[in-house]
């Protein structure tokens, strides 16, 4: 019997060029051992449980090069509308004259690996290291191998960040590839909120693979949120991973508006007790787009809450996917979990799928989840017409308040607003009548 | 010059013929009651006049203040002046009370080509409004009815009422599901508006509202026609002797 010839890894030509990029020999071996891995796990395919509902078919079969140009000009239209201090990466590799970081000095230190030595960057080994050694995801092993640059972001103890910091990651170029890395360590007792605008330059089409991972001090707290607004013809696949120490707390928020395809993963894995973690977001999707949510919370310690609300609208031929699992573990007694995902799909060629999931182990828990899918009534659009509104302002205000609800869990007032108000831009570009 | 005049209505509803031929003429200041069994078609005419989708009117006019509302839009016509208050009220998820307050009266004073108002005149002014209806500050901070019992539903509804301040108001059966305390109150509220500008057409099943609400004209709608019209003792002469002699009719 003639051997089936080896299906090359998609990505593997890339990973060569990028280790004769810009970082060196250190990400040489680095690079390295992130392909064995990523080759062991392989590019997941439609029997892949966890990408069930996502097809990554086209970006396997696409043909895209390394990003080579590190400069753009900000679209500030599409980012998260907000004054405060500034990080950006363009093409996943910091770029220090469009960044704004004078106010933020004294509270956080900010080190980009391609400004350091070799014998420097060994210091951040553990770091990649103990990141892979947790679970399958080949994507993340995908975005180590090819990287040009991580930012590691360090907030020291018991320091309190009054400004949120907003880190911007814009794609330029047609065709290309890039692997954001963001690393944050926020020490214990330290407070902080930052955001993520993942944008793109009109026109351009790129696959963004983003990585950003957490460590969360004993009683910090963290406002950690997220805009995707990449440009329309783009690719992004995300995964947050946040790890969290006793009485800790994380809020997490995902607004999910851009790309054709895309996945926005969160990981909390809730190692200390008393940690208080929310992990929700709100997703619009019009023409033929494909935004996929998947989370994952573990609580491994006893006494500590997470709490989950998701919602999405969905128009013309956009499709949803929500999974959201939560574990826990034997001795995560007195744990209190919540789910919720709600759809409303506006046209009957809208489409979501839905998969929670709880694995529990312990037998002193409160867990709860639900999932919801409906349209606009005629009769509550009706209720308002009959008010004086019209239909069409009167469809805008039903859809906006639907999400505004899970916009609402935002903790901070300021960036609360500011996704409304992306939320709102929105509603007023992609909601006609039909 | 009658301010509503309906005349040789019919209308369907998922292809039925419910109204058949209405003719009904009511001046400024009216207040005119329209009685019936269940099925007569009576929220069917509540809803046509309100213009809702889905209830075609397939021959006969509509004027009101002259103008045939029949090519309005449900939003232009509630910023003419009708307004109805449903039967069901729709709870509005997400849409605080007072927002909602604002937009419907800004769009009618945008449709009248005049300038929207001042927030804070606004709420001084939804604030009176609401303390005669024993409303409070709290109901109006909540979305729109959610979790709002039935009694307070409708007491909404007669402050949007009161606060749109329309030319022709259109009560489809206010008083279903209220206790007399709730009733009581909710009459007391429309009374409060009644004016020589402005006409009511209460729509009723019973005749209880009535006593509250006194009419001047009583219209006995069955079989999508109206049967016989009178004064208000018209409406003590059905509450006596129910609706049969109007269902014989239908053979």
């Amino acid at each position: 019997m003639a051997l089936q010839p080896v299906a090359k890894l998609p990505f593997e030509g890339l990973i060569a060029d990028a280790r004769s990029h810009k970082l060196g020999k250190w990400h040489s071996k680095l690079s390295e051992r992130a392909l064995e891995q990523y080759a062991e796990i392989g590019w997941p395919g439609p029997k892949t449980e966890s990408w069930k509902y996502t097809s990554l078919n086209k970006i396997a079969s696409g043909t895209f090069s390394l990003a080579g140009e590190y400069s753009a000009i900000v679209p500030e239209d599409m980012i998260m509308p907000l004054t405060c201090p500034r990080l950006v990466l363009v093409n996943g590799v910091l770029n220090k004259e469009l960044s704004n970081l004078e106010q933020l000095i004294g509270n956080l230190s900010i080190t980009s690996l391609v400004d350091i030595e070799d014998h420097q960057k060994m210091f951040f080994d553990d770091l990649f290291k103990s990141e892979e050694s947790k679970g399958d995801l080949p994507l993340t092993y995908l975005n180590t191998a090819i990287l040009s640059d991580a930012v590691m972001l360090e907030i020291t103890e018991g320091s309190k960040c009054e400004l949120p910091l907003h880190i911007i990651s814009i794609g330029s170029g047609n065709g290309i590839t890039f692997a954001p890395r963001l690393i944050v360590n926020v020490g214990i007792g330290a407070k902080v909120d930052f955001i993520e605008s993942h944008v793109g330059c009109s026109d351009s089409a790129y696959f963004s693979n983003s990585v950003t991972q957490l460590y969360l001090g004993d009683n910090s707290e963290v406002g950690h949120y997220k805009l995707q607004n990449d440009s329309r013809d783009s690719s992004h696949i995300s995964l947050t991973r946040a790890v969290i120490d006793d009485g800790a707390s994380y809020d997490n928020f995902t607004m999910s508006v851009g790309a054709k395809l895309s996945r926005n993963e969160v990981r909390a894995h809730l190692k200390g007790s008393g940690v208080e973690c929310c992990i929700n977001g709100a997703y619009l999707g019009a023409a033929d787009q494909h935004i996929d949510n998947t989370t994952f919370i573990e609580h491994q310690a006893e006494g500590s809450s997470s709490r989950e609300v998701f919602k999405g609208v969905l128009d013309d031929t956009a499709r949803g996917v929500f999974q959201g699992k939560i574990l826990v573990h034997p001795e995560a007694q007195k744990t209190d979990g919540y789910q919720m995902n709600r759809a409303m799909l506006l046209s009957d060629k809208a489409e979501i799928d839905s998969k929670p999931e709880l694995e529990i182990y312990a037998d002193d828990v409160r867990c709860s989840h639900g999932a919801t899918v409906g349209e606009l009534e005629d009769e509550l659009i009706f209720y308002l017409c009959a008010r004086g509104i019209d239909r069409e302002s009167a469809r805008r205000m039903l859809i906006g308040a639907y999400i505004s609800d899970a916009i609402d869990e935002v903790k901070n007032i300021d960036i609360r607003s500011s996704i409304q108000s992306v939320a709102e831009n929105w509603l007023k570009q992609n909601l006609y009548e039909k | 010059m009658s301010l509503l005049s309906i005349r040789d209505l019919h209308a369907t509803v998922g292809g039925n013929e419910i109204l058949k031929g209405i003719n009904l003429e009511i001046g400024p200041g009216e207040i005119h009651a329209v009685m019936g069994p269940n099925g007569s078609g009576k929220s069917t005419l509540s809803y046509v006049l309100a213009g809702r989708e889905g209830y075609e009117v397939t021959r006969g006019t509509i004027a009101f203040k002259g103008k045939d509302l029949i090519d309005l839009a449900a939003d232009e016509r509630a910023n003419e002046g009708v307004f109805l208050a449903f039967q069901y009220p729709v709870e509005v998820p997400g849409v605080v009370g007072m927002t909602f307050l604002r937009e419907a009266y800004n769009a009618k004073l945008r449709y009248l080509g005049k300038q929207e108002i001042d927030a804070m005149e606004f709420l001084k002014f939804v604030r009176s409004r609401a303390k005669t209806l024993n409303m409070s500050d709290d109901m109006l901070k909540r979305a729109v009815n959610v979790g709002f019992s039935g009694g307070e539903k409708k007491r909404n509804e007669i402050l949007q009422m009161a606060v749109l301040e329309p030319d022709l108001a259109i009560l489809d059966e206010t008083d279903s599901g209220l206790d007399i305390d709730a009733l009581k109150l909710v009459s007391d509220g429309v009374n409060e508006l009644r004016s020589e500008n402005r006409s009511m057409l209460i729509i009723t099943h019973y005749q209880r509202l009535l006593n509250y609400i006194q009419p001047d004209h009583v219209h006995v709608l069955a079989h999508g026609k109206i049967q016989r019209s009178g004064g208000k003792e018209l409406a003590l002469e059905l509450e006596a002797k129910g609706y049969a002699e109007f269902s014989e009719e239908a053979a």
